[in-house]
């Protein structure tokens, strides 16, 4: 009997450690999730006592009715195709030359990363300084090399303002898949590398057949973080142009802020929430049981 | 198959160097063993022969051609590595025929090559199973046939059965043996393990610090050690080394024995008297008495540590022995198998008369 106590003690441990991070995720993040489920339903104007419940209007209202909406989705779409790509390509090229034996490179490792750690309130702050139309960076180095045909508006012009926000976005991510990657380049064993070269490959061939099957996992897990992340974009937007100049930079959830809280429309916030949660469950459901089968397999 | 010649091969990294100017000739169809300690250089040395370490001084040729500043994939050497270094997402079969696929030859061809070699190290059943689904021989095997289907003209082993439990070992030791018969090719193996390069080898290379102290037959350098370092290096249990100086005609080893005089040993010199374990016997009518420390059974033979004076000794005796610490024995030295050496340079000293 005291045999079996002991070997319970352990779980029942885990168990009381875990409650604490278990309240507060119920809370704050499960909670709310089913929450706005049900708020997508009803129609509420954030101050009346109650709620009323409206079935599918809110939802008929966004895709029917709601003009910046479909502006909003295929602005998230563009913006997470671009962003799972080009900074990822970027930051894997950057790991793979800090990977070398450079001189300065501990150094240059924290320039490149430093972006990560100023919060995009700040970082928008900055770009949009560099931005500006008359006293930005940008334009005034494009017309001391007598490149004023270049000049542009870039926040304030509805064809450019998008991508303008994005480069600061590239800016900003580049350091932290740069870190993952470099992570992920110190796992490649050296005699692999070794023996691949006595095998006859050459730089290429060792990239192709010993570098990038052994970063595989990290691949992976760039590409989910960076999905998610774009999919829920908004700080950076928000701090730049905040949806405009006319919601040309609009995005999902951004817009579910502003028919919630400051629209006043709770529902077809909620409806817009959902419908971007939907999206994100469709993709990051295959990764996570991607993620468990993996694990499986290692036992 | 090729021959190789190291000739003062010298290897600095910056201003330290580590390799003192190596000479090293290889008969084409020689099994050849680096031996030593950790640190002696023979790792640093077999990857400049493979091209992975640049030469800092001297030439390694192969087959007569200068390799130096040549590519490893243009050396025409296969190599096996201690952690077999296998590419984790290629089948058994990819992986033995990469090389070959690297080197544009025919689908036909790289098939009927990895076949050949697979059974000759039977893994024709494991062809389509991945690395991580292999026991660590089996891994072993692998890499060996890796080496095998590009027929190159030197085969280098570091280290190969390092990772590899004890059975296993002596099992793959008489296997790598077996295939050099049958290849009859040039290899170059290194290992830190004596017993590993007495089994296999045609010659041995025996370096220490950088340096190259003896190269041998396995049984010239037991026999004929050149210093202290080869002496005690090669055999186990190791030759024990009593500390004797030279009196009047004769070397006297305190409280062993009183041998003839050494050549060009003037009287007072200090002198390294060196017998191996298995030339002491237990003697109860000897005059030479000695505390037993250690009784180790192998099985087929015992090893006794015992304390003669203030030094510990080594013997190895093939009866069954009853001893247990604390008893006193009774060692007799078989005359004319000791070896002696100048304590001072370590060499090794020809006996007079």
């Amino acid at each position: 009997m005291p045999q079996a106590s002991q070997s319970a003690r352990p779980e029942r441990q885990g168990y009381v450690l875990l409650a604490p991070a278990l309240i507060v995720y119920l809370l704050f993040a499960v909670y709310p999730m089913i929450d706005v489920v049900r708020m997508s339903f009803s129609s509420w104007n954030g101050l009346s006592p109650g709620a009323n419940f409206v079935g599918l209007a809110n939802y008929r209202a966004i895709f029917t009715q709601d003009p910046v909406f479909w502006g909003a989705l295929r602005n998230t779409i563009w913006w997470t195709a671009l962003a799972v790509t080009l900074p990822n390509l970027v930051s894997f090229g950057l790991a793979l030359a800090l990977n070398q034996n450079i001189p300065g490179k501990s150094g240059l490792r924290v320039v490149f990363y430093l972006p990560v750690i100023i919060a995009s309130i700040a970082v928008a702050t900055i770009w949009k300084w560099m931005y500006d139309p008359f006293f930005g960076l940008f334009n005034n180095l494009l017309m001391q090399f007598g490149l004023d045909g270049w000049i542009l508006d870039w926040l304030g012009d509805r064809k450019v303002a998008l991508w303008s926000v994005f480069v600061a976005h590239l800016w900003q991510s580049v350091g932290f898949s740069m870190v993952l990657f470099l992570a992920g380049l110190q796992g490649v064993s050296a005699t692999l590398v070794e023996a691949a070269r006595i095998d006859g490959a050459g730089r290429w061939g060792v990239f192709r057949y010993v570098t990038l099957p052994a970063l595989k996992p990290t691949l992976m897990v760039v590409f989910v973080l960076s999905l998610i992340n774009s999919l829920k974009a908004f700080d950076i937007v928000y701090g730049m142009t905040g949806g405009g100049p006319a919601q040309s930079t609009q995005m999902l959830a951004m817009w579910a802020y502003t028919q919630s809280m400051q629209l006043g429309v709770f529902g077809r916030g909620a409806a817009v929430s959902v419908v971007l949660l939907l999206i994100t469950l469709v993709i990051v459901l295959p990764y996570i049981r991607w993620m468990f089968r993996r694990e499986e397999m290692s036992r | 198959m090729a021959s190789v010649d190291i000739s003062g091969v010298k290897k600095a990294y910056g201003a330290v160097a580590v390799m003192h100017g190596v000479d090293i000739p290889i008969r084409d169809g020689e099994f050849v063993i680096l031996v030593g300690p950790s640190g002696c250089g023979k790792s640093t040395l077999l990857r400049m022969v493979a091209g992975l370490e640049t030469v800092t001084g001297g030439e390694i040729a192969i087959d007569g051609r200068r390799v130096n500043d040549l590519e490893p994939k243009d050396r025409d050497i296969a190599m096996v590595f201690q952690n077999y270094a296998l590419y984790p997402q290629m089948t058994v079969a990819q992986n033995m025929g990469f090389a070959l696929e690297l080197a544009g030859r025919s689908k036909a061809e790289i098939k009927a090559e990895v076949e050949k070699a697979a059974e000759i190290l039977s893994l024709t059943a494991l062809l389509d199973r991945k690395p991580a689904q292999l026991s660590g021989g089996q891994r072993q095997r692998v890499a060996m046939g890796r080496a095998i289907v590009r027929h190159p003209k030197v085969f280098l082993f570091d280290e190969p059965l390092s990772n590899l439990d004890a059975k296993l070992r002596v099992k793959m030791r008489a296997e790598i043996k077996a295939l050099h018969q049958r290849l009859k090719s040039t290899i170059i193996y290194v290992t830190h393990d004596q017993i590993e390069a007495m089994t296999m080898a045609d010659k041995i290379v025996v370096m220490k610090d950088g340096r190259v102290e003896q190269i041998g037959t396995p049984l010239e350098l037991y026999d004929n050690p050149a210093n202290l370092f080869v002496a005690t290096f090669m055999g186990s249990p190791a030759m024990n080394i009593l500390p004797a100086i030279v009196q009047d005609a004769t070397v006297l080893v305190a409280g062993v024995a009183t041998l003839p005089i050494v050549a060009e040993a003037a009287p007072g010199t200090k002198i390294a008297y060196g017998i191996r374990p298995d030339e002491i016997a237990i003697d109860p009518a000897s005059p030479v008495k000695a505390e037993v420390i250690v009784v180790e059974p192998t099985g087929s033979e015992t090893h006794v540590t015992a304390r003669l004076a203030e030094h510990e000794i080594t013997l190895v005796s093939k009866a069954r022995l009853t001893l247990a610490p604390g008893d006193a024995i009774g060692l007799s030295f078989s005359p004319d198998k000791h070896q002696l050496f100048d304590a001072a340079t370590g060499n090794r000293l020809a006996a007079a008369g």
